[in-house]
């Protein structure tokens, strides 16, 4: 079985970067190929596993070819299509590539050539050869949910935790973080940071034994401080205002020269001047939790897909986020609970029954 | 894999993926041995990996008609269910090693050739059987029949149904140990593979399926009950001839189902056979233990509602009571 995880200078040495593209601008594709897929999933109503393993293919993908051979928001519609398939929440390539024609520049989706469809349909053979038929990709969300029900504490400030933490989760897939820790360890991580930024203090959980020092401990083994930070720092650089030099490197493949307002933004604008989608306003914003009432941790829907949280202005990059809570704490992010059952593509089958290895 | 050789040309404003599909045809770091097999579905080589010094592989070539949307829906889901099973690495389960594809077939355009590759084991059971020198001792067919049901639970706990079981694509390793081979992509087979042309065989077809009634997981474990029961006889249990001629011989032995458990909306009329008597089957069987009568008597239950489940086979005292006398 093929194996996924690459070292920090693994991810320097790419196809791209033996091609003559810059790191940061590799990143800056990363980035931008991920963003594309979770805005075309959110506007197709794909849900976050979908689009996660969309993203995840993307990232992996680009560790076996470079951005100037493969145009990064063709092989994102691709990684798309495929991941549709896979989690059988499948939606038609031209209704993929409509949706992408109406995110995307005229100059980039130049880059699909005369023939769009058959383009991704070769495009699609591959990809699952790139990434070895290896289609079942694990992602953060469903341990975000199995360590939350352990741990114990107010229940509203928990929810509020969680809530922050599957903000990062989904921010993190725009970050290269899929490709250098197992799900498990980027859910401990992000769920550790947004304790630390929603001021929930984890002093004791179900399971917990004298050895353990931290509640992540029961799950993860061997997770230093200095590992968790690393991956915290990771997706809170994404946060902090991005300078692009004005001669950067323009994307390959005939995509933008001149390249539109929204890509020099950071991307914590908030939502509905980043998204090209508008937000759905009709959704709660606050979420109803009933005092005392066993809460429900279940998946929020959609629209934390999108970068909910505001820029952390005030904040250092460094350990104070750790050592003392930010200026202001950010409002809870806009994530309704469904108070029903989950939404039915996301669940759509009951979870495997894990037979011991 | 290195893209060293797909062009970078920065000159052209578009480069068609097109150019540089043809350097990713994986199935080339297989060189082709001998056939092993040709089944309904795909036919089975023995297969070196170039890339592994060598090492023999098992090699299933699998056709999937494409779509108007690419590589089917169902192929997909089940070459990650196989890819997902495999992390399991379940003993009794043969390890799926790598997929690859073969690009566009030449014949047909609209067509992709899968190549799943398998781990090599040597024998099959039956060639074991055949070879077998006088009759299996009992041991050894306890533990063959834990590992057929083993593996089968195990599948069925990962909601796939093998389908077709027989001991064709049952492989025994070389510390006797049984695995199960062939399963997945039964939906691929189902909706683009059928292969009218090649004869398979009936002999482990429960009668829900030769009667083309809906069915389950129960279908296998009517099919581990037919290689059970070759396992102490070393011949096959219901040698029918043709689709019909299976069902008599199931109903000779088991006797014709009462009227109340034919299915509805079954072509075939009950009264298309005669009122056949149930069999004794420790007449059937001579000199077997009655546990291991037991267990496969339950297991060749008309409706497949009332057949033991695999797990319930393998909490039967056949298995559960030691020693074995």
């Amino acid at each position: 079985m093929p194996y996924w995880y690459y070292d920090k200078k693994d991810l320097l040495t790419t196809p791209s970067s033996r091609d003559g593209i810059t790191t940061e601008a590799e990143n800056r594709y990363r980035k931008e190929g991920a963003r594309f897929i979770i805005d075309t999933g959110s506007k197709m109503d794909l849900g976050y596993n979908t689009v996660a393993t969309g993203v995840v293919y993307f990232h992996r993908f680009y560790m076996f070819h470079s951005f100037k051979t493969f145009p990064r928001y063709i092989t994102a519609c691709c990684c798309l299509f495929l991941a549709g398939k896979v989690e059988e929440t499948p939606k038609k390539c031209k209704d993929i590539i409509k949706v992408a024609k109406s995110l995307l520049t005229e100059q980039k989706f130049a880059s699909f050539g005369d023939d769009p469809k058959e383009e991704v349909m070769t495009l699609e053979r591959i990809l699952l050869q790139t990434i070895k038929f290896d289609l079942q990709v694990e992602h953060p969300y469903g341990y975000l949910l199995k360590y939350a029900k352990c741990l114990k504490g107010d229940k509203a400030k928990l929810q509020k935790m969680v809530q922050m933490a599957w903000t990062f989760v989904n921010d993190s897939l725009c970050t290269t973080l899929c490709l250098q820790w197992e799900p498990e360890v980027i859910a401990v991580a992000l769920m550790f940071l947004a304790g630390k930024l929603s001021k929930f203090e984890v002093v004791d959980w179900n399971g917990r034994v004298p050895k353990h020092t931290a509640w992540w401990d029961m799950f993860v083994e061997d997770v230093t401080m200095e590992l968790l930070e690393d991956i915290c720092h990771q997706v809170l650089d994404l946060y902090s205002p991005q300078t692009q030099p004005p001669g950067a490197e323009s994307p390959p493949g005939g995509a933008a020269r001149a390249l539109p307002k929204n890509d020099k933004r950071p991307s914590v604008t908030p939502p509905a001047s980043v998204s090209p989608v508008a937000v759905n306003t009709n959704k709660p914003t606050v979420t109803p939790v009933k005092n005392g009432a066993d809460i429900k941790l279940e998946p929020p829907k959609m629209d934390p897909m999108r970068f909910t949280y505001p820029a952390y202005p005030g904040l250092a990059p460094y350990p104070p986020v750790y050592s003392a809570p930010p200026p202001n704490i950010p409002p809870p992010p806009r994530l309704p609970i469904p108070t029903g059952p989950p939404p039915p593509l996301v669940y759509s089958e009951p979870p495997p029954s894990r037979f011991p290895p | 894999m290195s893209d060293s050789s797909a062009s970078s040309s920065k000159s052209a404003p578009l480069l068609s993926v097109n150019e540089v599909s043809g350097l990713f045809e994986s199935a080339k770091k297989y060189e082709e041995l001998n056939v092993i097999g040709t089944g309904a579905y795909g036919t089975v080589y023995k297969a070196r990996d170039l890339l592994k010094g060598g090492q023999i592989v098992a090699m299933k070539k699998v056709k999937v008609a494409l779509t108007e949307d690419g590589i089917p829906l169902s192929t997909l889901r089940e070459i990650a269910l196989l890819q997902q099973l495999g992390a399991y690495k379940h003993p009794n389960i043969v390890r799926l090693l790598d997929v690859c594809h073969g690009g566009n077939s030449l014949e047909r355009e609209q067509q992709l050739v899968l190549f799943l590759v398998f781990e090599h084991v040597e024998q099959d059971l039956d060639s074991y059987l055949k070879r077998a020198p006088g009759p299996l001792a009992d041991h050894r067919i306890r533990s063959m029949s834990f590992d057929i049901l083993s593996g089968v639970d195990f599948l069925h706990s990962h909601r796939i149904v093998h389908r077709d079981l027989k001991p064709h694509n049952l492989l025994v390793a070389s510390d006797g140990r049984v695995k199960l081979a062939d399963f997945g992509l039964a939906k691929t087979y189902d909706k683009d593979m059928r292969l009218t042309s090649v004869v398979v065989t009936l002999w482990y077809r429960p009668p829900e399926v030769l009667l083309g009634v809906s069915y389950n997981t129960g279908v296998d474990v009517w099919s581990a009950g037919c290689v059970l029961a070759q396992l102490h006889t070393r011949t096959p249990l219901l040698p029918g001839a043709s689709d019909s001629d299976q069902l008599h011989c199931i109903f000779r032995l088991i006797g014709r189902p009462p009227r109340a458990e034919w299915p509805e909306n079954v072509s075939i009329v009950i009264d298309s056979f005669p009122e056949y008597p149930p069999q004794d089957f420790a007449d059937v069987f001579p000199r077997i233990h009655p546990h291991a009568l037991d267990l496969i008597q339950r297991m060749l239950v008309f409706d497949p509602a009332k057949r033991l489940t695999a797990l319930d086979c393998l909490e039967h005292p056949y298995f559960t009571d030691e020693p074995l006398t």
